[in-house]
């Protein structure tokens, strides 16, 4: 479904009324559930992901070798078949399912302290209830908090959002837009060329983006991911784009923690 | 996801202070409730916009269960004895209007689908398979919901109803994925149709136009209900209603019964009983006691060879001494659970009315 993004340059506002650099509404609650050792609730705009993590507990055994010293991190992500617009029941050893999945394995090692737990299993189990878009930076997110809740060592939080990029520019078009004909707005289009923040599902179906995920505010970029095609002279806004929007959902995530805490301190 | 979750550990001493207490009368529960009681549960419904009907049920030991419902329209395929009686029915009824009173009869059980998601099982294991067959069992013994979905005579709705266990099945999940899907039903809606006749459908857009796939009156009640399924034990003489895990430990028998409102009158609200199904208890893989008598240990003689000792062992009724059940549960208990279940103000009854006032 080819989108309208055209009207980006009229009034410099978003299909959602956003401005360029402006998060979606952030919603997070951790320990949702009794069951598990953490658990978290997150909502980027219309993005929701439940996340319950068990461990670092001793896991079965996979393979019969030692893992050298350091606790295994298994990741599980099930898409719900009511997620989104359409029904649709992703089956196993779904290949995005597997990269999001190993993608998020990978970025969770460098802020856990794993080799305080050799021999044992960290499971953090992914629910996506609705997706909206930033798929992953909601499901790397929802992981952090719900380590927090159980309890895991981290160096930092890990945080994640997207950010594009608008493609109002001629030349990126390949074709002359029919706007650049009136001689007013053709340098507006010039400026109208903005990164965007955290993008939802309409305009990622449109736009380049990419998911940046960083080490709390330290500007450590340890998640990079981009599956669309962009000229290179944009990563670089792109990418500071996105790790300053990674620092806003520290901070949100942050006053999350610090309320959870607060709140069982009043409660005992 | 370690496995051993779902097995209770329980010593044979244990297993039988908790039949021994679950068989007086009255029963003493190890959590204190009474046999009819349920575990407080926190419910909401309508939580995903996505969805068509969604609801969330959370019970008190941590499990949580999040059902959502999606309706999406299909073509019905041209079967020949369907025409026969949308014939019969154009007689009937005379012209298009037939096709209101053509809803009778006319859905087909492939219209409703349902997959259940436990975490640490495959979709094709045995637990969500069983569990999803004796839902979709209730829900089609209702028989009214899948005439509903019927929309012309070329097209219906196909209803998914996809129920995700968000935590490890502590104990047997079935009360909590009943009542969640009932309650995503409750609050499933339909959109309001537009196109008359055998047209290819369309719908109003306007969502406060929607119909409840459940009716209401004008007053927000509900004039019909989604089934309910509900876990009973019966341990000796007596039964006991949502069990915990340490009680399922040791029931003598486990059945799962499903009530939904009668079809005769909507206006008094007696509950008919649509299915019951025996499950196999997970108390025949507790293990055994001994008793004194054959322990080697306490008699200080060398120990029988197997077979004797089962021989023995068959013999002894001893008090305390832990025996897996073997057998069923006796004809007058099932039909006091059946009593307990649909009369009137029943257990079933008590169940919906609690869910009705779940707000969104």
């Amino acid at each position: 479904m080819p989108l309208d993004t055209s009207s980006y340059s009229l009034a410099l506002l978003r299909l959602d009324g956003r401005r360029w650099n402006e998060l979606r509404r952030i919603h997070a609650q951790i320990s949702t559930q009794a069951a598990v050792d953490g658990s978290s609730y997150l909502e980027m705009g219309n993005t929701k992901i439940i996340c319950t993590v068990t461990g670092p507990a001793e896991g079965r055994r996979v393979g019969g070798g030692g893992s050298g010293g350091e606790a295994t991190i298994q990741v599980e992500i099930s898409v719900a078949g009511f997620s989104g617009v359409d029904r649709k029941k992703s089956g196993r050893g779904d290949r995005r399912i597997f990269e999001l999945s190993y993608t998020i394995e990978q970025a969770v090692q460098t802020t856990l302290h794993t080799q305080n737990y050799s021999g044992s299993t960290i499971s953090i189990n992914l629910h996506v209830l609705t997706q909206d878009g930033s798929l992953l930076a909601a499901l790397i997110n929802a992981a952090t908090l719900a380590l927090i809740d159980a309890g895991v060592p981290m160096s930092d939080y890990l945080c994640a959002c997207t950010a594009g990029s608008t493609t109002n520019t001629a030349s990126s078009k390949g074709a002359p837009r029919p706007q650049a004909a009136l001689p007013g707005l053709s340098s507006l289009d010039e400026e109208a060329d903005d990164p965007l923040l955290d993008l939802n599902g309409l305009e990622e179906q449109e736009l380049p983006f990419l998911t940046v995920g960083t080490l709390g505010a330290s500007e450590k970029v340890v998640v990079c991911i981009m599956e669309t095609r962009v000229q290179a002279t944009r990563l670089e806004e792109m990418l500071a784009v996105g790790v300053d929007g990674c620092k806003r959902v520290r901070s949100i995530m942050d006053s999350v923690v610090r309320d959870h805490g607060k709140r069982m301190v009043d409660e005992g | 996801m370690p496995p051993t979750s779902s097995q209770l550990l329980l010593s044979p001493a244990e297993l039988s202070y908790l039949h021994s207490s679950l068989s007086l009368t009255p029963p003493i529960r190890p959590d204190g409730r009474t046999t009819t009681q349920f575990r407080p549960l926190v419910a909401e419904s309508g939580i995903i916009p996505s969805a068509n009907g969604s609801a969330r049920v959370c019970f008190s030991d941590g499990t949580e269960a999040i059902a959502g419902v999606k309706a999406e329209v299909e073509k019905s395929q041209w079967r020949p004895g369907s025409t026969e009686q949308s014939l019969q029915v154009d007689e009937d009824g005379g012209d298009d209007e037939a096709g209101q009173a053509g809803t009778q009869g006319t859905g087909e059980n492939s219209w409703i689908s349902m997959s259940i998601e436990v975490p640490g099982f495959r979709d094709d294991d045995a637990l969500p398979v069983f569990l999803s067959a004796m839902l979709t069992e209730a829900l089609l013994a209702d028989g009214k919901l899948k005439d509903r979905l019927w929309i012309n005579r070329r097209f219906h709705w196909k209803l998914y109803i996809d129920i995700l266990l968000l935590s490890a099945p502590l104990s047997y999940p079935l009360p909590l994925l009943s009542l969640t899907t009932h309650l995503a039903l409750l609050s499933a809606r339909l959109p309001k149709l537009k196109s008359e006749g055998d047209e290819d459908p369309l719908f109003d857009d306007d969502w406060e136009a929607s119909t409840y796939l459940y009716p209401r009156d004008t007053k927000g009640a509900c004039l019909d209900r989604p089934p309910i399924t509900l876990l009973v034990i019966a341990v000796g003489p007596n039964f006991v209603f949502d069990p915990s895990k340490e009680e399922l430990a040791v029931a003598e028998a486990v059945i799962a019964l499903s009530a939904g409102t009668s079809d005769a009158s909507t206006l008094n609200k007696n509950l008919r009983l649509l299915s019951i199904r025996t499950i196999d208890p997970p108390s025949r893989l507790t293990p055994l006691g001994i008793p004194d008598a054959l322990s080697s240990a306490a008699t200080g003689s060398a120990p029988l060879p197997p077979d004797e000792q089962l021989a023995a062992r068959e013999g002894t009724d001893e008090h305390g001494v832990w025996n897996p059940p073997r057998g069923g549960m006796k004809r007058a208990v099932l039909a006091q659970i059946i009593k307990a279940v649909i009369e009137p103000g029943g257990v079933a009854q008590e169940v919906m009315d609690g869910l009705m006032h779940v707000e969104v």
